[in-house]
């Protein structure tokens, strides 16, 4: 349960100072639930009576407010939607209304609501600190419907309304710095933050003494403006989630609308949309990736091993990829090691390189730069493996090779030093199976790119102890990942599911289906990345042979493929029927076979409930947030109930807390 | 090498606020108010630019917490001042910005730098007095101190026992007048040029904290008589006479004579001479005396010769015992025209800029006045007077 906001007001002089608090640090968000909204109407009244020449309104330190309470979200009838608009709009309003000049002084993050508030003042005073300023509804699949689809393109012009409400919602949630926000033109006044507050109140004197120049708005260009927006849109989410779309139409109305009709279409368009299905699964994933992977319930309680010093096996591109965020996160000396000298010289350099262009880039000073590349060494032998307190080993695929390995290591390492795995598919028990301590092995499978994809799958097979457990865990949360706790199974999560969609349209090619098509079936779903495009980045060879492991696990649902063999050896793709499917029939069966992996997975206990697949899928393979993951949106469809006589919500409901 | 004449520019306060969660201050941290009276200065003198600033001087009591990391350098950084200028945190307990002020002014004085930023923060309300000190058993053991020399207000009680001629009445009347020239003080134009307001976070949201909080207008002798004497059955010192517990912070721009020409910073008075002395730690209000002495000797003037006295008011009888030594009458108009710390408070390190600003101020409203002077007495007993020259007119 959120702390409640309140709206407190103080006098200063003839200005009314408001301050929008929740009686919490600035870790806390301040956010606008029902109690908010009936605090701001008491201090709206005071301000309607008050002989006051101004108002400021600013956040507690470090903080302006976060928008509406979300948690207020789930399930919520068109009614309650349409409702809590019109009571924004009311109160907001108001706001706007006031027989004198009103200055929002955003001070701190401001994102939604808190935007929208400060939109219904006559300026903004903005804080050149400000680091968070966003409209984020639209990446939940909403839009910001108290107001500001109608009065951010009166300020700011078409163009920078679309750009904040729309396209930046849409590029990972991209969010604004102070000196942005001033740039384009919606905040008035860039303020430095030592004196944050007394320099806004001189500026609502300002207001008072000499009123505030704007140039108007452009809306020469709209129609082209609008046009490539809406393509933008397709191309980002393919007219499978609606937010953008009426965002869109409500930010291009705005420019006939009188204010009180853009009100009304706002609360017309968030009745439909905010019940709706892509809104609902948005708030479910939002939830799963802002709140609860940051507190995972299955979070390990063991002490975790203190790490100084972690090496390294394999100098291949994942094992690059995790060296180098090893450096930057931890900032402790790693070894590299592999078979031969030039592959270890060549990934030295790499790295050096690497860390060359974040100098340029400003990034690290040139000192901090060279520290961090004297901190890598590299090996071909035993050496600098003795005083390691984790090693991990990102070897080629191959379970042979990989118990070699540990068997290896074994004999170097200390009694206590953890061994990590960073296999995609291979049994970690196996590979542990002849090792003196199989407890210090555990499962870290990374994503590529290493750098951007930020699941980390904690892999727990039977044997492995509580210390290396909880050892991976909080190394993957100082390496800023966010773990899930798999238990030792083909594929763990995300390759298990990804892997058998691949089959299912590899099945579609083999059966004649052009690839276009499934592409755009796949695509229409609203998946970030056609298959084959997909397929061309992790590479036809991977994903073909995590096929054949996921084969010798499950043959039944992993036949093998001939259309990816001849994908990997280089050639096209093999059809072996002319029975071509229609994209319904494509996404059906896409679907069914993700609904069916994903039932199994769960029976079997990989992870303890469909959240946990859902975050995987969100965090892991860049599934959108509309989807839920995808249970969500399975259970959304009716598809869980009608292929197991229940939903996947259900099956959490009832797994053991 | 020639000593250069040292300046003073202009300072500036915080409002001071009442210690404790009661407090206007009590969410604001004690840095951040320091680097509020900087950036105050730097803002109301435009012509000085912030690299040319040589040193930032900045005293506080409790060196730790949010007074810690040697303040005026995490001052000067957390104002924006340029990174090259240094800065540093100094201790004399009461007569911290003083000393801030002396020692600023020496380095002027030998060329060491043209310009200082020179002042005192005190937060009593997180940093209650004697908090994290270790008292040296051997002080009781030797007797070396008089076991009440630790707690302020008994050494006031002390004066009284040692000057029996001023009663608990004189100094009841003393703050009934401080009180009364405070309120005066704050109609007329000393405050509004010496006090900078602040928006300060408080419990009820942001605020701006621009008065003092312990301002009692209406406080009259029959009121004062009725209160308790905390520090003494029967004793004689009162919450009525004495400063309260105090957060303020205060901060001066100290030039070079010919650095303010050069910069065309006006210069409002000019350092003469400077005296600490010490006295029984246990009778610590007399301190001023001998400091006061010892000042006037340095430069041959006598009493007669000052015309504006701006005394720190810790107690009403610490004064008093000032006015009984020196022979200045209690109601002497040179002395505390603006009311004194009874009725704005007393933030330790802090104060002795407050006495500097009222000073430059009041030597501008008598043109007539050429000498003043600023002092207070310093726990484990020591005084601190410094000697101004009036630069507004023709001297």
């Amino acid at each position: 349960m959120a702390p409640v906001t309140d709206f407190k007001l103080a006098r200063a002089g003839d200005v009314a100072l408001v301050t929008i608090d929740n009686g919490e640090d600035w870790t806390k968000p301040t956010f606008f639930g029902e109690r908010a909204l009936e605090s701001l109407e008491r201090v709206l009244d005071e301000l309607e009576r008050g002989d006051f020449a101004a108002a400021v309104i600013t956040g507690k330190p470090f903080f302006f407010a976060a928008g509406a309470d979300i948690t207020e979200f789930p399930g919520i009838t068109r009614e309650r939607a349409v409702e809590g608009a019109r009571v924004g709009h009311g109160l907001f309003g108001r706001l706007r209304m006031l027989p004198f000049p009103t200055v929002a002084a955003i001070n701190g993050a401001c994102l939604g609501g808190g935007v929208e508030l400060a939109l219904h003042c006559t300026g903004r005073t903005i804080s050149s600190a400000v680091r968070h300023f966003a409209f984020p509804e639209v990446f939940l699949g909403l839009f910001p419907a108290w107001g500001g689809t109608q009065l951010l393109p009166r300020l700011a012009g078409p163009e920078t309304a679309i750009k904040v409400i729309v396209s930046n919602p849409l590029r990972q949630n991209r969010m604004l710095l102070g000196r942005e926000v001033a740039q384009l033109g919606i905040a008035d006044r860039l303020l430095e933050p030592a004196e944050f507050v007394d320099d806004s109140l001189a500026f609502a004197g300002e207001l008072v003494e000499q009123g505030l120049e704007r140039t108007e708005p452009d809306w020469s260009d709209a129609e082209l403006i609008f046009r490539r927006a809406r393509t933008a849109v397709d191309d980002a989410v393919h007219g499978a989630a609606p937010a953008p779309y009426v965002a869109l139409d409500l930010i291009e109305g705005s420019r006939e609308w009188a204010i009180a009709e853009g009100y009304r279409r706002e609360e017309e368009a968030i009745g439909e949309l905010l019940p709706g299905p892509q809104a609902q699964a948005s708030i479910y994933a939002f939830h799963l990736v802002d709140q609860r992977a940051k507190k995972h319930p299955a979070r390990p309680t063991a002490a975790p091993r203190k790490i100084t010093k972690v090496g390294i096996v394999g100098a291949g591109l994942m094992a690059r990829q995790i060296a180098l965020l090893c450096l930057r996160r931890l900032e402790l000396p790693i070894v590299i090691r592999d078979v031969k000298q030039e592959i270890v010289d060549d990934a030295l350099s790499d790295l050096r390189a690497e860390l060359e262009r974040q100098v340029e880039k400003g990034r690290y000073d040139e000192g901090k730069g060279r520290f961090l590349a004297a901190l890598a060494s590299g090996s071909v032998d035993d050496q600098g493996f003795d005083d390691c307190d984790l090693v991990l080993e990102a070897v080629f695929e191959e379970l042979e090779l990989k118990k070699r390995v540990f068997a290896e290591l074994e004999e170097i390492v200390t009694e206590d030093c953890i061994l990590a795995t960073n296999t995609s598919a291979l049994s970690i028990a196996d590979m542990a199976a002849d090792l003196r301590h199989p407890e210090r092995v555990v499962g870290m499978h990374f994503f590529n790119p290493v750098a951007l994809m930020p699941l980390l799958e904690v892999v727990r097979a039977p044997e492995t102890g509580e210390t290396a457990l909880a050892t991976a865990w909080e190394l993957g949360e100082r390496l800023r990942k966010r773990p899930i706790l798999v238990q030792d199974a083909p594929g763990f999560v995300v390759n298990r599911v990804l892997t058998r969609m691949t089959r299912v349209i590899m099945d579609a090619i083999e059966h004649g289906t052009p690839v276009d098509e499934v592409d755009e079936a796949v695509m229409s779903l609203g998946m970030p990345m056609a298959p084959s495009v997909l397929l061309q980045l992790v590479g036809p060879q991977v994903a073909d042979h995590v096929l054949e492991r996921m084969h010798d696990a499950f043959p039944d649902r992993f036949p093998l493929s001939p259309a990816l063999s001849a994908l990997a050896a280089g050639d096209e793709p093999v059809v072996l029927e002319d029975a071509p499917r229609t994209r319904v029939q494509v996404v059906e069966e896409v679907l069914e076979a993700v609904a069916d992996e994903i039932h199994r997975l769960l029976e079997e206990g990989v992870v303890a409930e469909a959240a946990d697949v859902d975050t995987c899928l969100l965090l892991g393979a860049g599934w959108p947030f509309f989807l839920g993951g995808i249970t969500k949106h399975l259970d959304q469809i009716g598809m869980s109930e009608r292929l197991f006589g229940h939903t996947f919500a259900d099956m959490s409901a009832a797994a053991p807390a | 090498m020639e000593r250069r004449e040292v300046v003073f520019i202009d300072g500036v306060r915080t409002a001071f606020g009442r210690a404790g969660p009661e407090g206007i201050f009590w969410k604001t941290r004690a840095d951040d108010m320091a680097v509020k009276v900087v950036r105050e200065l730097l803002r109301r003198n435009p012509q000085l630019p912030p690299g040319r600033i040589g040193d930032v001087i900045f005293a506080a009591t409790a060196q730790v917490g949010d007074q810690g990391l040697t303040l005026g350098r995490d001052v000067a950084l957390l104002a924006g001042i340029p990174q090259s200028v240094p800065g540093f945190a100094l201790d004399r307990m009461c007569a911290g910005a003083l000393t801030a002020v002396t020692s600023g002014a020496g380095e002027i004085a030998l060329g060491a730098c043209d310009l200082v930023l020179a002042g005192g923060v005190e937060h009593m309300g997180h940093h209650p007095m004697g908090e994290e000190v270790d008292f040296n058993p051997r002080f009781v053991s030797e007797r070396l101190v008089d076991t009440s020399a630790v707690t302020m207000g008994a050494t006031a009680e002390n004066l009284h026992d040692r000057f029996p001629q001023i009663t608990r009445a004189d100094a009841d009347a003393y703050a009934v007048r401080s009180q009364r020239r405070a309120a005066a003080a704050w109609a007329n134009g000393v405050m509004r040029e010496t006090v900078v307001p602040m928006s300060v976070f408080t419990e009820e949201g942001w605020r701006v904290a621009d008065r003092d909080e312990f301002l009692r207008p209406d406080t009259s002798l029959e009121g004062l008589a009725g209160l308790r004497t905390p520090f003494r059955a029967g004793g004689r010192v009162t919450a009525g006479n004495s400063a309260g517990l105090t957060d303020g912070a205060t901060a001066c721009l100290l030039a070079a004579e010919e650095t303010a020409a050069e910069l065309g910073l006006e210069p409002r008075m000019r350092l003469i001479a400077f005296a600490f002395a010490g006295v029984e730690p246990e009778l610590m209000g007399i301190g001023p005396i001998p400091a006061t002495k010892r000042v006037l000797e340095q430069v041959g003037l006598t009493l007669d010769d000052i015309g504006l006295f701006e005394l720190n008011e810790p107690f009403a009888v610490q004064v008093l015992t000032w006015c009984d030594a020196l022979g200045v009458e209690p109601q002497d108009v040179r002395l505390n025209p603006y009311g004194g710390a009874i009725a704005c408070g007393h933030p330790l390190a802090a104060t002795g800029v407050r006495l500097l600003a009222q000073l430059a101020y009041g030597f501008r409203e008598r043109p007539d006045v050429r000498y003043g002077l600023t002092g207070l007495c310093v726990g484990m007993g020591m005084g601190a007077v410094l000697l101004w020259e009036n630069l507004g007119t023709g001297h």
